[in-house]
């Protein structure tokens, strides 16, 4: 009976993964599409977009550095844009 | 030209005495007036003797430069500077240094970043962050925080603030940067709430168990409890839109803001206080009156002064045609020079009196 029931549970499970999972693939890249934008707001003067509030934004940007590398990565920019931060 | 003398007419079904008092009344009951106008028409005058008479009626004053090339210092004929100085009984005077409140507040973001990064990298956040002090825009943002933050001391450290702007293009915009800065904080909070619903939809569906494709920022986001770098970007954030929408509340209640100009009877003064008028009314910003400073005086005599009078006559005319509406008082022209507070006084009870040269 524990047998029947820790493969239904597992095979449940598996149902579950089945169905869920190509949304959340969609939901993980929508919600990395929406960071990176955010990142292109926080950043972006330094690689050439203007933005009007560069001294608000300064502020937000040592809070943003651990996310930096792999956002440049996926921008298309194999090293940092940056001269000022060489996190590769 | 009809029009001109009907304007001219009904102007003067009105007490002229009515107005003036309207005008200095206005401006004793708002905790924060801004006096601003062309250079060199008579701003930093007008504003220290406005100051001087809430002084004198027992009110606590704080009197703000917000232009770059201070005079307050040099009317006074004492040092005033960064830091609030009392100048008379009851009277404050500050001179905002945007370079101060820009360094400063580099220097807070180039400490966290410090703590953040190899310090092999110092030197390149110093070089990145003095590109930075020197952008354009950032004097601006500097001078709007530091401004802002005056006009929060209203009215509960001092009863008035008044301030002797820079001349009006500069001040305008930095009446309207509270607007534009709020609307793009909003932009950037809107963005986070957007990342945020996602990441909770990401948690219903197990959002540890994303795997390739390159979502690395997804687990770089989830590595920190309870997202505690977005709710820290997130306060950044709220904070800067609380500064700057009370700035703006502030500048757009009638009873807690006077905005007044000061012109001379002249073409270029006129025409610059009439863009001055439609660039606030665009902002919303109300204008309380005009001071219509350096008026000739009728005991002027000789056939020069008669001819510069009937030129100002005609710019009088003007004057009262395109501002009917508007309360206003006439300063005349000053025998002397204007710098000391005794000669304050004078033109303080010039305006109280609302004298006029007819």
């Amino acid at each position: 009976m524990d047998k029947i029931c820790t493969y239904f549970g597992r095979f449940k499970e598996l149902l579950e993964e089945f169905y869920v999972s190509p949304y959340r693939g969609a939901v993980a890249r929508a919600r990395r599409d929406e960071d990176d934008l955010f990142m292109l707001f926080v950043f972006g003067e330094l690689m050439g977009v203007p933005n009007p509030a560069t001294y608000y934004t300064l502020e937000l940007q040592p809070l943003l550095l651990e996310r930096f590398h792999d956002w440049h990565r996926r921008q298309g920019f194999e090293h940092s844009p940056l001269d000022g931060f060489r996190c590769c | 030209m009809s029009s001109h003398s009907i304007q001219a007419n009904r102007q003067l079904d009105y007490p002229p005495i009515i107005w003036r008092l309207s005008l200095l009344d206005e401006i004793l009951t708002s905790p924060l007036v801004f006096v601003g106008g062309k250079g060199g028409v008579g701003k930093t005058t007008t504003a220290s003797a406005l100051a001087l008479i809430a002084a004198d009626r027992g009110s606590r004053c704080l009197l703000v430069s917000t232009d770059p090339a201070h005079s307050l210092a040099d009317l006074f004929g004492q040092p005033i500077g960064n830091t609030e100085t009392a100048i008379a009984a009851g009277l404050w005077a500050l001179e905002i240094d945007p370079d101060r409140q820009a360094d400063t507040h580099l220097a807070a973001v180039k400490a966290r970043m410090k703590r953040l990064v190899h310090p092999r990298s110092y030197s390149e956040i110093d070089r990145q962050l003095s590109f930075a002090r020197h952008a354009p825009g950032t004097m601006e943002a500097a001078m709007l925080e530091r401004v802002a933050e005056v006009m929060a001391m209203a009215p509960s450290t001092y009863d008035h603030i008044i301030f002797d702007t820079a001349p009006t293009g500069h001040t305008i915009r930095l009446l309207s940067l509270p607007e534009i800065m709020a609307a793009w904080t909003d932009g950037l909070l809107s963005h986070r709430k957007k990342s945020e619903r996602l990441s909770s939809a990401l948690r219903h569906l197990g959002g540890g168990k994303v795997r390739g494709d390159d979502l690395s920022l997804i687990d770089a986001a989830t590595d920190h409890k309870d997202g505690s770098r977005d709710a820290e970007i997130n306060e950044l954030l709220q904070a800067r839109r609380r500064k700057l929408v009370q700035a703006r509340e502030q500048l757009l209640d009638r009873t807690i803001t006077s905005f007044m100009l000061v012109l001379n009877p002249d073409r270029l003064s006129l025409l610059e206080t009439m863009k001055a008028c439609n660039t606030l009314t665009e902002f919303s910003i109300p204008l309380a009156g005009l001071v219509v400073n350096r008026v000739l005086p009728e005991n002027a005599d000789g056939s020069f002064i008669k001819n510069r009078r009937q030129q100002e006559a005609h710019y009088l005319e003007d004057i009262e045609r395109v501002f009917g509406h508007l309360p206003k008082v006439r300063v005349s022209l000053q025998p002397g020079d204007v710098h000391d507070i005794n000669a304050l006084r004078r033109i303080g009870q010039i305006i109280t009196r609302g004298e006029t040269f007819t």
